[in-house]
């Protein structure tokens, strides 16, 4: 669980922002492994192990009641851990501030989608386990919210140009 | 540097949400200071310590349902809490509560390690980076007045006389954990540092009331339970290495004391409520202080 508890924690506090992230993977973690008898052997270890961590972050987002503010916040002082490549690109602090706002602004199956395929670099088929929906309404679903993120950055432009 | 006209397309969506991931203020997996080095134990090692610290079972595999595990799934569930066949976990038992201790890996010990000495006591060593606040970085909750204590928790409050000791130098609530109570003295000629730096004394309350008295031992346990007596009641001193607490309070409830790895502390009941002081005094010193409480 050790190889998978940061990326555990980065989904718990990707689908509910507002409750304590280490708390949720903990319980999860025991779930998990309550749960072994169940698990079919020879299947990849770490969606399984993120799905339950997803259940129980949704859980705790509904005990939480409305999201409140935004969802996700900036790092202080963003580490650049590496030198961007070729294809990589640095972000300005205004345009991450945007983008923030626009995630924030996502109904939770959206931001969700987003961040599980974008954020947590999961695969398609990754994503699908961990939020327990097809692989073909992970295309659907991260099509539809680029468009609707596109839509909300577009008026935060707005907002901030005014 | 972006250009703005590419995140209106997929592509340029998608390049821009990942290289914002690395940007984002993610929580970690384990507590760490403002400057990034770990104070606690990671989630895997206190969930392990948790699964550990459960109540045994029988003396054969384990069995899920009524219905016997496969060996191999055995093997593959330890191997994948990382679980040692001797858990590093340590329970104790004090009346209302199941404590356990879950000791933090070798390889991520604080250095310099704590020495366990009944009598012996470690000086404080200068740290450039003192935070401003006695106990901050100790996760003990919301920061309160002394005087706000008995309003807020509606606790009295009860503190040691020992004239080591002056009024506390910062004071904590934590509503999470029933009001639990923590009170912090620096360190100072008369009072060396825990293993937190500039930190001297920490003593905490939380409730227990029930009897349900417990005691484990793990073998290999780096962290040694000793037990004793403050002002005629049973408690314990726990010293060696560094280690974590977490509990079952009198209503099952699990509770997670703090997310730290913690030295030389003694923790006591004295019938209406629990109490434990982290010091590096030693053992009587720290016993003649409890009981100097009222």
């Amino acid at each position: 669980m050790r190889r998978y508890q940061d990326v555990a924690v980065r989904t718990a506090h990707l689908i509910c922002p507002e409750t304590d992230a280490d708390d949720a993977v903990q319980e999860a973690f025991i779930k998990a492994f309550d749960a072994l008898p169940r698990f079919r052997e020879g299947s990849p270890i770490r969606p399984w192990l993120l799905r339950i961590v997803a259940n129980e972050a949704r859980n705790r987002r509904r005990s939480a009641g409305r999201r409140q503010g935004l969802a996700l916040r900036a790092a202080d002082a963003a580490p650049q851990r590496t030198a961007p490549g070729p294809e990589q690109i640095v972000m300005a602090a205004e345009e991450r501030s945007e983008l923030l706002a626009a995630l924030g602004t996502l109904r939770d199956d959206d931001r969700e989608v987003l961040g599980a395929r974008f954020l947590l670099d999961l695969s398609e088929i990754e994503t699908a386990d961990t939020l327990g929906i097809p692989r073909g309404t992970v295309k659907s679903r991260t099509s539809r919210a680029l468009g609707r993120l596109r839509e909300a950055l577009t008026a935060e432009r707005r907002g901030a140009d005014r | 540097m972006t250009d703005r006209r590419m995140l209106l397309d997929d592509h340029g969506l998608e390049a821009a949400l990942r290289a914002l991931s690395s940007e984002i203020d993610w929580p970690t997996s384990a507590p760490a200071a403002a400057d990034g080095t770990p104070i606690g134990p990671d989630i895997a090692t206190r969930v392990r310590a948790r699964v550990a610290s459960r109540e045994r079972r029988p003396r054969r595999w384990w069995t899920y349902g009524g219905r016997p595990l496969r060996r191999g799934l055995v093997l593959a569930l330890l191997a994948l809490l990382g679980l040692a066949i001797v858990a590093g976990a340590v329970g104790l038992g004090l009346p209302g509560l199941r404590i356990t201790l879950g000791e933090p890996p070798a390889s991520v010990l604080p250095s310099p390690t704590v020495t366990s000495s009944p009598t012996g006591s470690r000086p404080p060593s200068p740290s450039p980076t003192l935070p401003p606040i006695a106990g901050m970085r100790l996760l003990l909750g919301r920061q309160v007045a002394l005087e706000d204590v008995e309003r807020e928790t509606g606790v009295p409050v009860r503190l040691p006389k020992d004239e080591r000791l002056g009024p506390p130098d910062s004071v904590w609530i934590d509503p999470a954990k029933g009001d639990q109570v923590a009170y912090v003295w620096k360190s100072s000629g008369d009072l060396p540092e825990t293993l937190e730096a500039g930190v001297g004394l920490v003593l905490m309350r939380f409730d227990g009331r029930n009897e349900d008295a417990f005691y484990d031992k793990a073998i290999h346990s780096g962290t040694t339970l000793e037990r004793v007596k403050v002002a005629g009641h049973d408690g314990y001193w726990i010293s060696g290495d560094p280690h974590f607490f977490f509990y079952t309070d009198a209503n099952g409830q699990f509770v997670e004391d703090s997310r730290r790895w913690v030295g030389d502390a003694l923790i006591w009941n004295d019938g209406t409520a629990t109490y434990r002081i982290e010091s590096s005094l030693g053992r009587d010193a720290t016993i003649t202080i409890a009981e100097s409480i009222e």
